[in-house]
């Protein structure tokens, strides 16, 4: 038997991966864990506390919302929105961002300096208010807020490991392929991204966490999926209104957030610990 | 009166996988006013004496017997109030990266100042006075705009000789020199040399000298110890210890090392490695024995004790006298070189660099190769010595097509390459392979050792048949002297030498007619260094290859190579037959390179040329 990989001896990663895999349960098989529909509406049974608090009832374990829908459910359902973004627009922010990283990393010149200045022009708009507009232009949907997650936070990646490419290149061993023939592609795919890779799988678990909290914000404002669909940010805007009435239906979404984004940094962070090579043994123990 | 004693001294490790010891029965006395010369390959220990002094021990280790009295204190049971007051003062340190051990953000002025302070000079004002007359002394020149540089705008050198002032700030009764010049050039690091012995003289201080390079010590030193995993080999006076080593091993180092003077004789190459602290444990008898060439089974039955040969001379051999008839073997031939056709020839190549760039005013160049013209003949072994900013290295990346002359022609085989389109870079890549200095970076550490000597294969296309690759692994490997089992382990799972080894290996899976080696076996120890040396040379017998051997030490180009250029900022200098051009000097700045070798023979007096010291030392 193979021992496990470093990786998953963290107790960091350990947590991050439970309380992930949580969340991803939840939304796969929303429709057998929600006790309701999340849309169905009891106008009978409005803003009902949780269960276990008086004039709760059994059948709403989180109670319901202004429109009478089992806030439980709605959360159940949310993750679907929430891990949806967050996987495809962090992947989808990695790819462009990393592409143009090795890019520029490695060839240098002229190249790397334009790539660069485009990340600095992108980086000086305010991130929300550019995926606003991006939203505003695009019109809502699924697919639209991941593009505009995407558009928003590759630079990110694209600056972090460009710096990282950079180091790699200049190691001898690239040299020595360039030498023998290899070709700039099969360079950087074979020598430069596996050396790469520990740091954009850490970046990417980040990513995931504030892709999770953008999608929050756009649909806090009404910018993110249409409102026939439960998203976090819609129950956290739909809850303002009875804040004083009812503070358990803004708790519960924010709680959601905040369990789904923790997992996700806690995740990143033990991935860095473990996989980042620059890290000296005395930190890792 | 001695001043530092240490009585069977042993240090232990206590790990998860067990305890073991580090050093053991370490005995000497240095008297005030002498250099103890401390020698051994890496991993023998040398460095944990200085750290037992200062008590700085890494975590698990421990001292598990003996004394180690400073003036008659005990500084291992010393209470840590009194060390800390004896440290910095009494006791200091001058380490072996001189970059690194200054603070980066503070300048030289500021950290003097810090020092100054902490070694108890109080009052305020005078304290620039005292740091310029410590420089002074130094030979620092500059004045007062030393003392606002940072130290990165000084040289390897300076900052060297900045850390050695401080040390001897406090006039301190010990100084412990931990390999300080392993990091700094030959000229620079004779210099050095000779400033710490001028320094300990003039305050008749006491020296540890930690060092690897046994012909530096016995020119410098009062007494040696030699080192060998962790306990004495040897132990006597500099020169009765030079020139009649009682002890297998340091003849054996002795022999490692190439001569500079008379006739060129064959390197004592040790087998295998010295052996790890955590196999020393299980060792009975000598530790040398594995590796002994004069072993008889006697010395496998108990450690040796110490004998006295001579006048405080003890060896840790059973037969002290087996030594002397360690002979080297006879050197492996040097074949003749056919005169014709060069197979590379370089003409008048240069290299700028663009150090200031503006739209207004004229761009500053620097050039770091200078019309530099030389020929390497089929089968010929030519060598490129000097200092680093040479331009060496920048000579070697020209060579093979990492960097594009800015003026000049570089001619391979017949055919002009500099122009360096698509199909000269494949011709090239034919003909040329480098082999790189820090093997570190030079290999791939997610790639297996079979992955990465076969990645000439790869680039040529031929992936999927991997069996095939593999087979022509183990052969590179057998061809390298490394097992076959080496082919699947990663290059963190061997040693300095094995993957320098891999490194040859991989430039040699393209079959090159010309092989460019920048600083192969620098940072490797003696006979380390001696193994890979006989090896380059076996290998030109049996393949046939030419090298451009690029080394910042002489020896070895003398025992290597057929012709050499020195190369002094950027110009060829002197070229011709190797031989004569070091019996022979005739560029002045050959004469100070071959001065700041120690000679081989102790007896001589070693005078290194410090002419223009440290003229060039501000960048």
């Amino acid at each position: 038997m193979t021992s496990l990989p470093a990786w998953l001896k963290s107790g960091r990663v350990l947590i991050g991966l439970t309380i992930i895999t949580i969340v991803a349960v939840c939304a796969i098989f929303a429709p057998y864990l929600a006790p309701h529909d999340p849309s169905e509406q009891d106008l009978l049974a409005m803003l009902l506390p949780p269960a276990w608090a008086q004039g709760g009832d059994a059948a709403y374990p989180l109670g319901t919302d202004s429109l009478g829908r089992c806030v439980l459910s709605r959360l159940i359902f949310g993750a679907r929105v929430a891990l949806t973004v967050a996987f495809l627009a962090s992947m989808g922010a990695m790819i462009l961002g990393a592409v143009l990283a090795h890019v520029a990393g490695y060839f240098g010149g002229w190249i790397d300096w334009f790539i660069g200045r485009i990340v600095d022009v992108w980086m000086s708009f305010p991130p929300v208010i550019l995926s606003l507009i991006l939203m505003v232009g695009l019109g809502t949907g699924l697919r639209n807020v991941i593009l505009a997650i995407i558009l928003v936070d590759w630079t990110r990646f694209c600056r972090v490991l460009r710096s990282e490419v950079l180091v790699v290149t200049r190691r001898d061993y690239v040299a020595a392929a360039r030498l023998l023939g290899f070709s700039h592609w099969r360079t950087i795919t074979r020598e430069i991204a596996p050396a790469t890779l520990p740091l954009l799988i850490t970046l990417m678990s980040l990513e995931m966490g504030v892709a999770v909290i953008v999608e929050a914000i756009l649909s806090f404002v009404g910018l993110s999926v249409g409102a026939q669909t439960p998203a976090w940010g819609q129950m956290i805007a739909d809850a303002r209104q009875n804040i004083y009435q009812a503070p358990w239906n803004l708790i519960c979404p924010i709680l959601a957030i905040f369990f789904t984004v923790f997992g996700f940094n806690v995740l990143g962070d033990g991935l860095r610990r473990t996989l980042d090579t620059r890290l000296s043994e005395t930190e890792r123990a | 009166m001695s001043l530092l004693t240490a009585r069977n001294l042993s240090v232990g490790a206590s790990t998860r996988s067990g305890d073991f010891p580090v050093i053991s029965d370490l005995n000497f006395s240095l008297a005030p006013g002498k250099i103890l010369g401390l020698v051994g390959e890496s991993g023998a220990g040398k460095s944990m004496i200085g750290r037992t002094i200062a008590q700085f021990l890494p975590t698990g280790f421990s001292v598990t017997g003996g004394t180690l009295e400073f003036d008659g204190d005990n500084l291992v049971t010393m209470d840590s109030h009194k060390r800390r007051n004896l440290l910095g003062r009494d006791i200091v340190f001058i380490p072996q990266e001189p970059l690194s051990a200054l603070n980066p953000v503070l300048t030289v002025g500021q950290q003097m100042r810090e020092h100054l302070l902490r070694i108890g000079h109080t009052d305020q004002a005078p304290w620039r006075e005292r740091a310029l007359a410590a420089f002074e002394s130094v030979h620092l020149p500059h004045g007062a705009g030393l003392l606002d540089k940072y130290p990165h705008q000084l040289s390897g050198g300076m900052c060297q000789r900045v850390l050695i002032a401080m040390a001897f700030a406090s006039r301190p009764r010990l100084v412990i020199a931990d390999e300080p010049t392993t990091a700094l050039d030959v000229t620079i690091q004779a210099r050095i040399v000779k400033l710490i012995a001028e320094m300990q003289k003039r305050d008749g201080t006491s020296v540890i000298f930690i060092t690897h390079d046994l012909k530096l010590a016995a020119q410098i030193c009062d007494e040696i110890l030699v080192l060998y995993a962790g306990r004495p080999a040897e132990r006597g006076p500099a020169r009765a210890l030079f020139s009649q080593p009682a002890h297998p091993y340091t003849r054996c180092l002795q022999l490692a090392n190439p001569s500079m003077s008379g006739e060129r004789r064959g390197l004592f190459t040790l087998p295998e490695r010295m052996p790890g602290l955590r196999a020393i444990k299980d060792l009975t008898g000598c530790r040398f024995a594995s590796r002994c060439p004069a072993v008889i089974p006697a010395c496998r039955e108990a450690e040796p004790p110490f004998l006295e040969i001579g006048p405080d001379h003890v060896a840790a051999c059973i037969r002290p006298e087996i030594a002397a008839t360690i002979m080297p073997p006879p050197p492996l031939p040097m074949p003749e070189t056919a005169s014709g056709e060069p197979l590379l020839s370089v003409d008048k190549v240069t290299k700028s660099f663009v150090t200031s760039w503006s739209l207004l005013r004229k761009t500053t160049e620097f050039r770091a190769v200078n019309e530099v013209s030389f020929a390497l003949g089929e089968n010929e072994f030519v060598g490129i010595v000097g200092e680093s900013g040479s331009g060496k290295s920048t000579l070697a990346r020209l060579v093979v097509g990492l960097d594009q002359p800015s003026g000049g022609r570089v001619v391979m085989a017949g055919r002009d390459v500099t122009a360096n389109r698509r199909d000269d870079k494949a011709f090239r890549r034919e003909h040329v392979q480098m082999v790189f200095q820090d093997p570190q970076s030079a290999l791939n550490p997610r790639r297996r050792v079979a992955s990465i000597v076969t990645q000439a294969i790869e680039a040529a296309g031929k992936r999927g048949d991997n069996t095939a690759r593999l087979d022509r692994a183990r052969q590179l490997l057998a061809e390298i002297g490394l097992p076959p089992e080496a082919a699947l382990r990663f290059p963190s799972q061997l040693s300095g030498g094995q993957k320098q080894r891999v490194n040859i290996a991989r430039a040699l899976c393209a079959v090159p007619r010309i092989l460019v080696a920048d600083e192969i076996v620098s940072g490797l120890d003696v006979s380390v260094q001696a193994q890979l040396l006989d090896l380059l040379l076996r290998l030109r017998q049996e393949r046939g290859f030419a090298m451009l051997f690029i080394s910042h030490d002489l020896s070895v180009v003398r025992y290597l190579c057929d012709r050499v250029l020195v190369m002094y900022r950027g110009e060829v200098v002197e070229s011709g037959r190797t031989e004569e051009v070091f019996s022979a000097p005739r560029h002045a700045y050959t004469r100070t390179l071959l001065s700041s070798v120690p000679p081989d023979d102790a007896q001589l007096d070693w005078s290194p040329d410090t002419v223009g010291d440290v003229a060039a030392g501000v960048r």
